[in-house]
């Protein structure tokens, strides 16, 4: 394959006066597809940050996000992960006593849930001194959404980042 | 003589078990996870229903799956009344012919959850599959009423 070395200009001339050259680009290497390939939410990445922010806490079940709408995620596309992190921070004085629990539900091509309502992975209370790290592991993955909640009666707020992680191989 | 490293930019540590050498995975790729399958299956007493619906015994559910480790499988259920599954796999050759007739149970039990419920389902539970087929069959056991089971399955490399 023979190279040439032209300026912006005239790139901008070729692109604008005549289409791309087809027989020169049916010699660049191209990748072999799959259906991998093809999946819509397949990220390369092995560590993914899929939120990240401030959510105040009060006696509602809140999404991180902050909604109160049980039927909204906090995170789509999940299903490469084999296990999410979610990593807190509690501001206050008082001792952080915050009710928190993880749901998930898988969806169609579509993106439509396969049925209503959430499957519950798990509840649980974190009970810290203030201003301390916290820190959450959900080990049930490949799951598509998750929504992630949380309560406290004595409002606070709460630093929030969810990453998630998948598996890998080794060539 | 102690070997050391610069650790956080600016000090030396001793390597240890506590403190090991940093180190960097190379060569490796994520590993992805596809959608195998998405169906609602009308479950009824008919016991050898697969959740495409049929009744063939020696045809897969799922074919070209070697490649995976684990099917996830995710489901909605409609209904309570007792739905027992079967999960059966098998090998196949180079041409995609099975090996022989008939199949390797991998788990068989009652399908956890009451109506309007979730579920999830490692295959297998325990070790690695690369099975090549799979055949999911549901049916129920009990009550008179038939529901409808709404499935996703995630292979996982």
């Amino acid at each position: 394959m023979s190279a040439e070395r032209i300026t912006r200009r005239e790139m901008l001339k070729r692109l604008i006066v005549a289409p791309v050259g087809a027989a020169a680009l049916a010699t660049l290497p191209v990748r072999e597809g799959s259906a991998a390939v093809l999946q819509p939410y397949y990220e390369p990445y092995f560590v993914a940050v899929l939120w990240e922010g401030r959510t105040r806490c009060d006696s509602l079940w809140r999404s991180l996000k902050g909604d109160v709408v049980a039927i909204l995620p906090t995170v789509q596309g999940a299903t490469p992960y084999d296990r999410l992190y979610w990593t807190g921070y509690a501001l206050g004085s008082a001792p952080v006593n915050v009710a928190m629990r993880v749901l998930a539900r898988a969806v169609d091509h579509n993106g439509v849930p396969l049925g209503s309502g959430w499957r519950a992975i798990g509840q649980a209370t974190i009970q810290t001194p203030p201003l301390r790290w916290f820190r959450v592991e959900i080990p049930e993955g490949h799951w598509d959404e998750y929504r992630l909640e949380v309560r406290s009666v004595t409002p606070r707020l709460v630093y929030s980042r969810v990453i998630a992680s998948q598996g890998y191989w080794k060539e | 003589m102690p070997v050391r490293f610069l650790r956080n930019a600016s000090e030396l540590a001793d390597v240890s078990m506590e403190s090991p050498l940093p180190v960097q995975v190379t060569n490796a790729r994520p590993v992805p996870a596809d959608t195998l399958l998405v169906a609602t299956t009308s479950v009824d007493t008919t016991a050898n229903r697969d959740l495409l619906g049929s009744t063939s015994t020696e045809l897969p559910t799922l074919d070209g799956c070697g490649q995976y480790r684990k099917l996830v499988w995710f489901y909605f259920r409609a209904g309570a009344d007792s739905t027992t599954y079967r999960v059966l796999a098998r090998a196949t050759d180079h041409n995609g012919a099975p090996l022989g007739t008939g199949w390797i149970t991998l788990a068989t039990g009652t399908l956890p959850g009451d109506a309007n419920s979730w579920g999830r389902i490692e295959i297998p539970s325990a070790g690695d599959g690369y099975y090549d087929q799979y055949r999911i069959e549901v049916w129920r056991t009990a009550g008179s009423s038939n529901h409808n089971l709404t499935s996703k399955i995630v292979g996982v490399r």
